[in-house]
């Protein structure tokens, strides 16, 4: 079966600051999204997740490699008639709901603002519509438009966030941290909401959190970044159970499960990268197992073949 | 095992004055914390779990007060009783706070203060505190640093808030906090601003100073795995109340209130993919209108009919389990527990 590309992520580099002050938030990152699936990036903060995800927005600049977004390199400079459309078909979901919607505007501009940037001419009677259709779609009640964001509560906050991005009818959307500034019951909803959307729309997503176990329930395929750099990525089961790199495995070992006696007998396992030997092997980006990829030298492929063998 | 008292709340009744409305926050809670134990409390946010612990140290917001039952503390000097629910003067609850009942908050960063050293923050609990001299209370401020982990403590000494990563910080709070020699730390969501792998080592270093200092901990938190990795005991909040108290292996293998199982339904470890996480319907009650009969009944798919007339009684389970339900009842029909109690039994999650 041939799946279909929808972003290529192509030896992807991010740097900050200048001269001296140089600092790699992304270094060389490969990896591909395919249409329809929910792909997921977990990393510690600072580990580059979230740069990964402006890298695409293009609100940070890639200082090298490339990304294709259907086939089309969207990153450096591109005609006004590819920006355009890139605007429309990727958007972005944030973490902080509060901090992410402007307070001073009602909820019917917050939510039509990319309509109104992006569709010149469109009707007042049609733009309404839209946006009483996109606060229903998410659950709200359409006389929430009139509204200001500080009359709502974490989670519906959230569900205008997306609201504001299904109303462009995107085919692919970043969600950042979206569940993590919100309360366990709420949380599920609001997972529930993007699943749904995902089976109605075919909305692919890159979807960005530090937490394993709800990554876990979300994505399709997880790709685990440190430093900048991706160590490890395979379809979510498989790097449940043969999670290879240690960093892999001391993330999964320090996930508190809501099981007491088995948290009371668990040995927390701390990665020291100081066990990998790259003086003379050099870690290149292998795929060990079918579609499990690792960063390693040849030494560690092999015993991380071994360690699931047989 | 019969094991001391160290604070018993009895009927606790908390209010707070807002536009000319009361806000009842804090509803009839009885509680006990015992020498030595862990005890976790969860709940939503707006359950009232940090208002509740707050209330301990006189640290309510102006508009609070306490409109009923009792708060004693049994660890004081010689012994001695104290109702702090009885204490209005500053100058008293400075004999509290810090002293016999410390805490620690969530975001490291803003109860640091950026200005000043990480040594001499800590030594102005120490000096506060333990009543020694410079000399000795620089040797003492060292060795906490040393004792909740931070390595070098004589560099770190001079070094200023934000030299430090989060996890680090947070140490250092712990640090001011243990300088106070406290007998009872309520940390307040200690993990939730820091990494998984920073937070597993923070969690265990509390662990560790428990037992280094004899420490009593009421755990406030929304994160039912760091429960399950810490607790001895655990009380579920819900609109002001606790519904459901007992040992972390009862509420977690046991659970008895409907709330309790709405929340570990709501896990995504407790989601099947491909088909709908559980999510709680509706939302808490508002807490400016007095609450008739169970406060968790409108959410409740499987509510009773009494559940809207009457507020449940505790109804006791063990000797240290108790959940304030109609279902356990002996009137009560059966009713199926959720699949993800039966999961965590088996030890199902990955």
């Amino acid at each position: 079966m041939k799946r279909e590309v929808l972003l290529d992520v192509k030896g992807l580099n991010v740097t900050f600051g200048e001269h001296r002050k140089q600092y790699n938030a992304v270094k060389n990152v490969n990896f591909k999204i395919y249409k329809g699936e929910t792909f997921g990036l977990v990393g510690e903060s600072g580990s580059g997740k979230t740069t990964i995800g402006r890298a695409i927005m293009r609100i940070v600049k890639s200082s090298d490699g490339d990304i294709l977004y259907k086939g089309e390199k969207i990153n450096g400079t591109i005609s006004q008639e590819l920006d355009q459309r890139v605007m429309r078909e990727i958007q972005m979901i944030f973490q902080d709901p509060l901090a992410s919607l402007n307070e001073r505007a009602k909820v019917d501009y917050i939510v039509s603002e990319g309509l109104l940037n992006l569709e010149h001419g469109i009707g007042e009677r049609e733009r309404k519509k839209q946006v009483e259709q996109a606060l229903m779609d998410v659950g709200l009640l359409p006389e929430f438009a009139s509204r200001f964001p500080h009359e709502f509560s974490g989670g519906q906050r959230q569900r205008i966030g997306i609201a504001r991005a299904l109303i462009m009818k995107p085919d692919f959307i970043v969600a950042d941290e979206p569940i993590s500034a919100l309360d366990v019951s709420i949380r599920a909803q609001i997972l529930n909401l993007l699943r749904d959307m995902q089976k109605k729309r075919q909305i692919t997503y890159l979807f960005i959190a530090h937490d394993l176990s709800v990554m876990r329930f979300i994505a399709d395929r997880i790709a685990v970044i440190r430093k900048g750099e991706i160590v490890e990525m395979a379809e979510t089961e498989d790097l449940v159970a043969h999670a290879m790199h240690p960093y892999t495995r001391a993330l999964l070992s320090a996930i508190p499960m809501p099981d007491p006696r088995r948290e009371k007998e668990k040995k927390l396992f701390i990665y020291d990268p100081a066990i990998h030997d790259y003086s003379e092997d050099k870690p290149t980006w292998q795929e060990v197992r079918p579609g499990h990829f690792v960063l390693a030298n040849q030494r560690e492929a092999g015993e991380y073949k071994r360690m699931y063998e047989g | 095992m019969e094991r001391e008292m160290i604070l018993e709340v009895v009927d606790l009744d908390i209010c707070f004055q807002l536009r000319g409305k009361v806000l009842h926050a804090i509803r009839d809670v009885s509680m006990e914390l015992y020498q030595g134990e862990i005890l976790a409390i969860v709940g939503e946010s707006g359950s009232g779990k940090s208002v509740f612990t707050k209330s301990f140290m006189g640290l309510l917001d102006k508009n609070g007060y306490v409109a009923g039952g009792s708060i004693v503390y049994f660890g004081g000097e010689e012994e001695r009783e104290v109702n702090l629910t009885a204490i209005s003067r500053e100058r008293d609850w400075r004999r509290i706070r810090g002293h016999e009942i410390a805490m620690i908050m969530q975001d490291p960063m803003t109860s640091l203060n950026p200005l000043k050293t990480i040594g001499s923050q800590i030594m102005e609990a120490v000096l506060l505190h333990q009543k020694v001299g410079r000399m000795e209370a620089i040797k003492r401020t060292l060795k906490h640093l040393e004792d909740v982990g931070i390595q070098e403590p004589e560099k770190r000494f001079e070094q200023y808030p934000h030299e430090f990563s989060g996890g680090m910080r947070q140490r250092v709070v712990i640090a001011i906090a243990i300088a106070c020699n406290p007998k009872i730390l309520v940390c307040d969501e200690p993990t939730t601003a820091l990494d998984v792998t920073i937070q597993a080592q923070i969690l265990d270093l509390l662990k560790e100073l428990r037992h280094k200092y004899n420490l009593s901990v009421i755990l406030i938190t929304h994160d039912l795995g760091v429960v399950a990795n810490m607790a001895d005991r655990v009380a579920v909040m819900y609109a002001g109340d606790i519904v459901e108290i007992g040992t972390s292996e009862e509420i977690f293998y046991d659970p008895k209130h409907p709330y309790t199982w709405a929340l570990l339904s709501s896990l995504p470890q407790a989601g099947q993919k491909g088909s709908d996480l559980f999510s709680i319907p509706g939302t808490p009650p508002s807490l400016y209108v007095d609450i008739k009969g169970d406060a968790f009944a409108n959410r409740n798919p499987q509510a009773l009919k009494i559940d809207f007339v009457k507020r449940p009684p505790y109804f006791q389970v063990s000797p240290t389990h108790k959940a304030k339900t109609w279902l356990l009842d002996k009137r009560a029909p059966k009713v199926t527990l959720p699949p993800i109690v039966e999961k965590i039994r088996k030890g199902g999650l990955f």
